[in-house]
Order: structure tokens, then sequence, then C-alpha cells
């Protein structure tokens, strides 16, 4: 009964958390964007963007992992947005 | 604490107009810092002592530094470079050396170390002036600007990130903790802007650039042009003071310097003296509500403290 109980339990928290990543899978998309647009603004300068004076740059540069690692696997995907679209709206 | 800059084109006298004017201040009592911001150094020439880039004794209550700006650029890239590489142990995935070889000769690095070299000696206690002699006009201007242009960046990046944390927030309410993988490590994001380092970041280089912005435009800071008596030299002390007055800096004295004044002057260079007599009053007189200070062409370059202290006395008080 317990192992019932539990191996129910743990199909519910599975259930639950499937459920609670697709209610945030767009607004996850949406906050990829805004760390790509701020990284583009602000790492510009390596792409030839027009950039922030560099003293800005330079003072959150070593906070920025994260932002430069969405940017790169963002420009990487850049070749086929239109399935990267098709898959933000679970198109098959 | 008054801070005085000396701008204007190269070879006007900047120098030793900064290098008289502090050591006037040190005669009358102040414990005056001179600083040569200026990478073509000759403030040592000036002091006829050897002035090198830690600050040193050259006079009474007078210290004298040379700047070394590229040494400046590539102690912070060091210490940048090492600050990353505690912090992201990933970092390596990144080539961030890669980033530093750009970084050294990235566009604005050197006003950007030059408005560093500025920030710091002005904020070293015991000093009541700082006389700053700074590098030709354009690199001036750009580092008297640099404040208010990083500001209004500093300010959108901030919206920007508010609005980011925001985003993170609402994953954060529906999921629990945001956690994200970089480079293959599993890192967990605030979306506390109290927490969020790059939102630390701006909010404290804002807190600087307003400092030193309102420092710019102060009552405590003498921004002063040195010039001569020339066509060129009158268009671009014009541009100086309108470009200054755009970002609300004030210029407070013009020091002509290095004209004619002689009594019986040689016929070869008498056309000269009435060009620059010209020139001297289409300034006074195109030039509203700045004070005009002479300094007639001296027949020696003052070298060391009692020379300069005589041109002080002589032309600049």
């Amino acid at each position: 009964m317990r192992r019932l109980l539990d191996s129910l339990k743990k199909s519910f928290k599975t259930f639950d958390k499937g459920m609670r990543e697709d209610a945030t899978s767009l607004i996850r998309k949406q906050l990829d964007e805004e760390e790509n647009i701020f990284a583009l603004l602000t790492m510009g300068v390596f792409s030839g963007i027009p950039s922030p004076p560099t003293g800005v740059v330079l003072r959150i540069l070593p906070h920025m992992s994260r932002e430069i690692s969405v940017m790169t696997r963002r420009s990487a995907g850049l070749d086929d947005v239109f399935a990267q679209t098709l898959g933000t709206f679970d198109i098959d | 604490m008054k801070v005085y800059f000396f701008l204007g084109k190269g070879g006007v006298g900047k120098t030793t107009v900064s290098a008289a004017w502090s050591a006037g201040l040190a005669e009358s009592g102040l414990k005056t810092l001179v600083a040569s911001i200026d990478p073509a150094h000759n403030l040592g020439d000036a002091f006829a002592v050897r002035i090198g880039d830690r600050i040193m004794h050259v006079g009474d209550n007078l210290d004298a530094v040379e700047v070394n700006i590229e040494d400046m650029i590539r102690a912070y890239l060091d210490d940048l470079s090492a600050k990353m590489k505690n912090t992201y142990r990933y970092l390596s995935a990144m080539n961030i050396d890669g980033y530093f070889d750009i970084l050294k000769n990235s566009p604005g690095i050197e006003e950007y170390a030059t408005m560093e070299a500025i920030k710091k000696f002005v904020a070293l206690k015991g000093y009541d002036a700082v006389v700053f002699d700074t590098p030709p006009t354009g690199m001036t201007i750009r580092v008297l600007a640099m404040p208010r242009v990083s500001l209004l960046w500093t300010d959108q990046l901030i919206k920007m990130r508010k609005r980011i944390l925001s985003t993170r927030g609402m994953v954060e309410n529906v999921q629990g903790k945001f956690e994200a993988e970089v480079d293959g490590e599993r890192v967990v994001l605030s979306s506390s802007e109290k927490e969020d380092p790059i939102m630390q970041e701006l909010v404290s280089y804002r807190e600087e650039l307003r400092a030193l912005r309102d420092m710019f435009s102060s009552e405590q800071s003498y921004v002063n042009i040195v010039t001569m008596a020339e066509d060129l030299a009158l268009f671009e002390t014009k541009r100086i003071i309108e470009s200054l007055g755009t970002f609300k800096i004030r210029v407070r004295t013009i020091f002509l310097n290095k004209f004619f004044a002689m009594a019986n002057p040689p016929e070869e260079i008498k056309g000269k003296i009435e060009e620059q007599e010209g020139v001297i009053k289409r300034m006074k007189a195109e030039i509203r509500g700045i004070e005009v200070k002479d300094i007639p062409l001296l027949r020696k370059s003052p070298r060391g403290i009692d020379e300069l202290l005589h041109v002080y006395s002589k032309y600049l008080v």
C-alpha cells in the first residue's frame, strides 16, 4: 500500500513538474530573448554592434557568462529560426 | 577639495600652466597634487625633476605624478581577468583571453582608464587641490563627457535588467528557484535585484558616475582652457566652450599663452604681431563671461619651482 502511495506521489510530482514547465515554457522563451538582447547590447562590441561606453561593459563583464552563453546558443540556432518558432508553439 | 583641469590643443603650454598653477596653490598653503593624464608626459620637464607613475614629493605642499594610462589599462584588465576566472570556473570554454586581446584595443578604453585615474586622484584624502594636466582637447572632452553619456546607458540597462529579473520572477513563482545550465554547470539564478550581480554592478557604477558628473559640473571643479593667439586656436576654444556647455561643464578661465608682447618688434614679425592682436581682440569680444588671462611669450621656458612660481605670481593669479 505504502509503495503504491509512494509511486502515486512520485507520478503526481512528475506530472506537476511537467505542467509547471509547460506553463512557463513561453515565459522562459521570452526570458531567453530578453537576456539575448541584453547580451547583444552590452557585448555587441565583439561582433561589431555599437555598444555602451567601455566602462559600463567592463564593470558587468565578469557577471555576464549566463547572458553570453544564451547569446551564443541563440546565434547558433539563427539558421533555423522557422523551426525554433514552430517549436515554441508546439507545432510538429 | 578643489579640482582644476587645463585643456587645450597640443603645444599650447598646458603643462607649463598646470605646473605653475599647482606650484602657486602649494605656495599659498594648499596641499596640492598635480597629475599628468596626458599620455605624452612632460610634467617632469616643467619641474626639472624625474616624475614617475607613483605620487612623489616635488616641493613644499606639492606632490606630482605622471599617470601611465597603458599600464593602468593592462593592470585593470589583468585584475578583471583574474576576477572572472575566480568567479566562473567554466569560463575557459569561452576563450576569455581572446576577449581581452580585443578589449585592450577597444574604442574608448583609453578614455575609460583616464576617467578612472581622475576618479582615483580626486578620491585621495589629504589634498586640498588636485590639478590635472590633460591630453589634447578631443580626448579630454570625451573623458569629461563620459560620466553623463555612460549614465544614459546605465539607466537604460538597469531598466532592461529589471525587466529580465521580473520575467525570471514569473518563472520562479511557478517553478521554484530558477536554475539554468551554463557551460555544463547548473547555476541558480536569482530574480532579486539585491542578489543579481549585474544589477548590483550597474547600480553601484551609476552612483560612481553620478558623483563624477556632479563633481565635473560643481563649483569645486575649475575647467580652464590654455590657448594661443591664432585663428585655429580661437575656433577650437569656442568649440570647447560649446561642447562642455552641452554637458553642463562651465569654463572658468582662458589662459592666452605665447603671444608676442614687445615695444619695438623687428620688421620680420610685425605682420605676425598684428595678426595676433586681431585674434586677441576678437577672442575678448566673442567670448563673454569668461575671464581671459594673458601670458605673453616668455624669454625662456620656465623650469623648476622657482621659475614656475614667478610665472604664477606675474601672470596667473
